[in-house]
């Protein structure tokens, strides 16, 4: 009786003590935000000294910061979209619909899954060039829909598509439907949660570039978040971390409370991704 | 039926899909098309970000255009200092490169070298070449022509917080100097008194970077007026020198034994009081301008080789590529001449004669007296020397840098740590 | 009827290749293209400022070999690898195991150890940058003193640059691999734990001879998972330590950066790309090769 009570304190130590670890980082970094610059490097506290609201006024000022979160919601939203969109289609060609070459132009896909973008961003950024999409939104929605991402996307529907019952396409198809009809009026509805598994994984992809935009954005109205956090620096490379801080934290709050309204599905997303 | 429907709407999000790429793709597009009629774009790429310097070299770009009766279209892009020569040259490959931008003393060998800088002997014909310092056109020009024009020959000098001075009791350094007693060990007894007396520290090297990306900028004021040098343009490489190695391990003193300057990885800044004293160029004043303590400026203190000054070179060039660059030449011509020069000399001072020796120089930056600038910028500029540079100064830069890393701990071995330095320079210094 | 059914095939077919195609135009254009393009790169002395200078055969890979960088960005990587991996494999398993899928609090850590996750690496390195401040400014050296040591200049000592740079990467991801270890503790067969029980096996037997070698399929899977993860760490280092100090945290991707970018040797990259690619490369093949056998395993 007594070491099952010492266990459920001890538990609850570990779990308060995770708790810490990782609510620590986000309180720390909220509290100081509000900040002036001084007391972020003064002894920590566990609340503002200050409540400097006007850092997040000021990070509007110094950088065209609302331009570079609408650009990363474009990017995030065309990016995922495309790569759900496309590798939808071409989940469900792989695995149901049957054609000379199906499984050996799948397995060529999958070698772009294995493929990080850091061995080709190289010649990538050539390319680009030569066709003018440097320096624009272009190849950071290209990539999470074409390049590893997109092919994991494909694998992962495929992976799907396959599980689900024939019974269903053939009565479909006695009814007179046509493979594409069959598609969109049958599989994809049924496919909702794992369309939208793929797409939570594409958006953290497309969420945490930093590489890609770093190599093809330059201008600064082109920016997207993880680029702007990293630029809160005077002119001669002093960051300005109140504002620095400021803007992480406007960065990561609406995503996390996206998190905490739907955090079963993402969850579950996540565990998908295992597969990969 | 319905699926060929269905199979059209697919066909028209694809499609959308591929359409609203090039739409954000957008702006770009735009600017070209606008080039070939009406105002000529230029893009002129910085690192400053500072809205009124911004502004002044606006204002040039219009006159500019007056004076040349055609339509100018100005586009300034800020890149951040630690990224400039990165993003620069990227961009350079591209449609996105910039007419005019300014060059880093440090890339100007490889700047020129590239091909990437147009030659501007032509757009510069109607310059007095008397007017100009030759020491300080060196570095831009190559075989007799001109690819960039220094904008700043900005010397290195001193600021001080007078407040952290008053309280731990001691001279200041202007003080000193007056008294010729300004050294490099009274500013280290300086920088340690007030670490003593006051608990904040009594140095911060040049914008915080001097253990990483300003690491020459740092040194080398110490280390030549100690009679050493990092290399020279001959190809001798003087680091790890008797006389470099008694000043770094001056520098090196300081940090770990007196443990007086701001260390490596602390933020502790200058301007917001976080330290009594740290080096800057004409263009930090304006930082100046909303602290909360008396300060005051002195040059960099001297050494046993009495004052060498160092300075700090900004150059401007048009790309030699660039669709527009008959335009860009004879802007960074207009740019630089006398008249824009003396107006730019408050931010950044120029290594013209005519400018320097005109008495509306010394009362060019608001915030510093006459005196002021005579005794910290003054004199320097014709007397103090750029920093080295080399064609291959990236590949240097970054693995020097590893070695460098060494000297910062407790127990660093000096001249070993410079021994391997010069190892990593004679790779490349030849 | 022979004939409409062969026309009904061929109308698959079609519509087959129809769907596949913007996903293999895709891939063609901006995955095998840009392998090529790296692979002829690696030949070439090609520099960002000047151009190309033409086709050098071997140099680039000769200069590789003799690259003391080069190896010491290639143990550096090992290093970080060898430092998240176990660290985030073996806190994963636990906290999976240990929480339960039900227990009380569960879903709470649930919850907070997944917030890095939905956070962008450059914000979560940037927080860290500043908690790992040296002197007594930085949190952790704050509460460190308060037990009585003086932590050190995390980001700015060799040896703790790397540490600091694999704590917060393992605490970033960690809660995607609870996830699966979770999903993977709730599907063991209950029954064959059942009978464990009842042949009295004792906790640690229970762990190490029944949990454990049923885990191992999802352990080697989540494992190389990581390690092909690990290997492509950018954001934390360059934001947190760039390469620093001495080098001691320069890892591949990041070289390739540094000599594509910084030094604009973009063949010299490229042959580092194409070691990269290898190193993954051989690690796919034998996380398909685990997997093709952890699926034999389970019919």
């Amino acid at each position: 009786m007594k070491t099952k009570a010492v266990k459920s304190i001890i538990y609850y130590i570990i779990v308060a003590l995770i708790v810490v670890v990782f609510i620590y980082p986000f309180w720390w970094m909220v509290t100081n935000s509000l900040n002036s610059i001084n007391e972020i490097f003064g002894k920590p506290t566990l609340l503002p000294k200050s409540w400097m609201w006007h850092n997040y006024i000021e990070i509007f000022q110094v950088q065209p910061f609302a331009r570079h979160y609408l650009n990363t919601i474009i990017v995030a939203l065309l990016g995922t979209g495309g790569n759900v969109l496309i590798s939808a289609l071409s989940g469900y060609a792989f695995a149901r619909l049957r054609f000379p070459g199906r499984s050996a132009l799948f397995v060529l896909l999958l070698t772009a899954l294995m493929m990080p973008i850091e061995v080709t961003i190289v010649p990538m950024y050539f390319m680009m060039n030569s066709i003018g999409a440097n320096d624009t939104l272009v190849p950071l929605i290209l990539i999470p829909v074409f390049c590893s991402q997109g092919a994991f996307s494909a694998f992962l529907l495929r992976q799907h598509f396959i599980t689900v019952p024939k019974e269903l396409e053939e009565a479909a198809r006695l009814d007179g439907l046509r493979p594409a009809g069959i598609f969109f009026r049958i599989m994809l509805p049924i496919s909702v949660p794992v369309l939208s598994s793929a797409a939570i994984l594409a958006f953290l992809s497309v969420w945490n570039m930093y590489l890609e935009p770093l190599v093809f954005v330059s201008s600064i109205n082109k920016f997207t978040l993880p680029l702007s956090l990293a630029n809160f620096n005077d002119t001669y490379g002093l960051p300005q971390w109140n504002l620095q801080l400021a803007a992480t934290t406007l960065s990561v709050i609406p995503v996390m409370t996206f998190y905490l309204i739907f955090q079963t599905k993402i969850s579950n997303a996540m565990v998908t991704s295992g597969m990969k | 039926m319905r699926s060929s429907l269905k199979m059209r709407v697919i066909c028209m999000l694809l499609s959308l899909f591929m359409l609203i790429v090039p739409v954000v793709a957008g702006g770009s597009t735009e600017s070209k098309a606008a080039a070939s009629s009406g105002p000529v774009h230029i893009k002129i790429a910085t690192w400053t970000s500072n809205p009124d310097q911004i502004a002044l070299l606006q204002s040039f770009v219009d006159e500019f255009a007056a004076k040349e009766g055609i339509e100018i279209n100005a586009e300034f892009e800020s890149i951040e200092f630690g990224e400039y020569n990165t993003k620069l040259s990227l961009e350079l490959q591209g449609s996105q490169a910039p007419d005019v931008f300014w060059v880093l003393e440090t890339s100007a060998p490889a700047f020129i070298a590239s091909g990437l800088l147009a030659p501007l002997d032509e757009a510069l014909a109607e310059y007095n070449p008397e007017d100009f310092s030759a020491k300080a056109m060196e570095l831009w020009q190559n075989g007799g022509t001109t690819y960039a024009v220094p904008f700043s020959t900005s010397p290195f000098f001193m600021i001080y917080n007078a407040d952290l001075f008053a309280a731990a009791g001691i001279e200041t350094p202007d003080q000193l100097a007056a008294e010729g007693n300004w050294n490099w060990d009274t500013f280290r007894a300086a920088s340690k008194a007030i670490k003593d007396a006051t608990g904040v520290w009594g140095y911060q090297t040049v914008d915080g970077g001097g253990y990483d990306v300003r690491i020459l900028h740092n040194l080398c004021p110490i280390i030549r007026s100690y009679g050493g040098d990092a290399w020279t343009n001959d190809g001798q490489i003087l680091i790890n020198s008797p006389e470099s190695a008694e000043a770094v391990q001056l520098f090196h003193d300081m940090v770990y034994v007196d443990g007086s300057v701001v260390p490596p990885g602390d933020q502790s800044d200058f301007f917001s009081g976080a330290a009594a004293m740290t080096a800057a160029q004409v263009s930090r004043v304006s930082k100046l301008s909303d602290v909360d303590f008396a300060w005051g400026v002195a040059p960099m203190p001297a050494g046993p080789m009495g004052d060498v000054p160092v300075t700090g070179q900004a150059g401007i060039g048009a790309y030699s590529k660039g669709p527009n660059v008959e335009i860009a030449k004879k802007l960074v011509a207009y740019m630089t001449n006398e008249e824009c020069v003396a107006r730019m000399a408050g931010i950044w001072p120029p290594a013209r004669y005519s400018v320097l020796e005109s008495p509306d120089f010394l009362t060019s930056q608001p915030l510093l007296t006459a005196d002021q600038m005579a005794a910290a910028v003054g004199g320097s500029i014709e007397t103090g020397r750029v920093l080295p540079s080399h064609v291959m100064y990236p590949q240097i830069e970054v693995e020097s840098r590893i070695v460098w890393d060494r000297l910062w701990n407790p127990n660093a071995d000096v001249q070993a740590v410079l021994d391997g330095v010069a190892e990593v320079y004679a790779k490349y210094i030849k | 009827m022979r004939k409409k059914r062969s026309k009904l095939e061929r109308g698959e077919a079609l519509t087959g290749y129809l769907f596949i195609l913007p996903q293999m135009a895709g891939f063609l254009i901006l995955v095998l293209v840009p392998l090529i393009m790296v692979f002829t790169y690696s030949f070439e002395s090609r520099n960002l400022l000047f151009g190309n200078m033409g086709f050098t055969g071997l140099d680039n890979y000769k200069t590789l070999i003799e690259d003391d960088l080069f190896f010491m960005t290639l143990k550096n990587t090992i290093i970080f690898s060898l430092g998240v991996v176990p660290l985030n494999l073996v806190l994963s398993l636990a906290l999976a195991l240990y929480l339960g899928a039900n227990a009380a609090g569960a879903k709470v850590v649930r919850s907070v150890i997944f917030l890095p996750v939905i956070t962008s690496g450059v914000a979560w390195a940037i927080v860290f940058t500043y908690l790992f401040q040296g002197g007594e400014a930085g949190p952790i050296n704050y509460l460190l003193a308060q037990i009585g040591i003086t932590g050190p200049n995390w980001l700015h000592e060799k040896g703790w640059a790397m540490f600091a740079v694999v704590v917060s990467r393992v605490l970033k991801n960690l809660g995607t691999n609870v996830l699966i270890f979770m999903g993977a503790v709730m599907n063991l067969p209950q029954d064959v734990l059942e009978a464990g029980r009842i042949d009295g096996a004792t906790k640690p037997i229970l762990f190490w001879k029944i949990k454990l070698p049923l885990l191992m399929p999802s352990i080697l899977m989540v494992m190389i998972v990581t390690v092909i993860g690990s290997m492509r760490v950018f954001d934390t280092i360059k934001l947190m330590t760039d390469g620093g100090p001495e080098g001691s945290t320069m890892v591949l991707v990041y070289y390739i950066y540094h000599q594509a970018f910084r030094t604009f040797n973009i063949g010299y990259a490229s042959t580092i790309a194409v070691v990269l690619f290898f190193i993954v490369l051989l690690l796919t093949i034998l996380q398909w090769a685990l997997r093709r056998r952890a699926s034999y395993y389970e019919d």
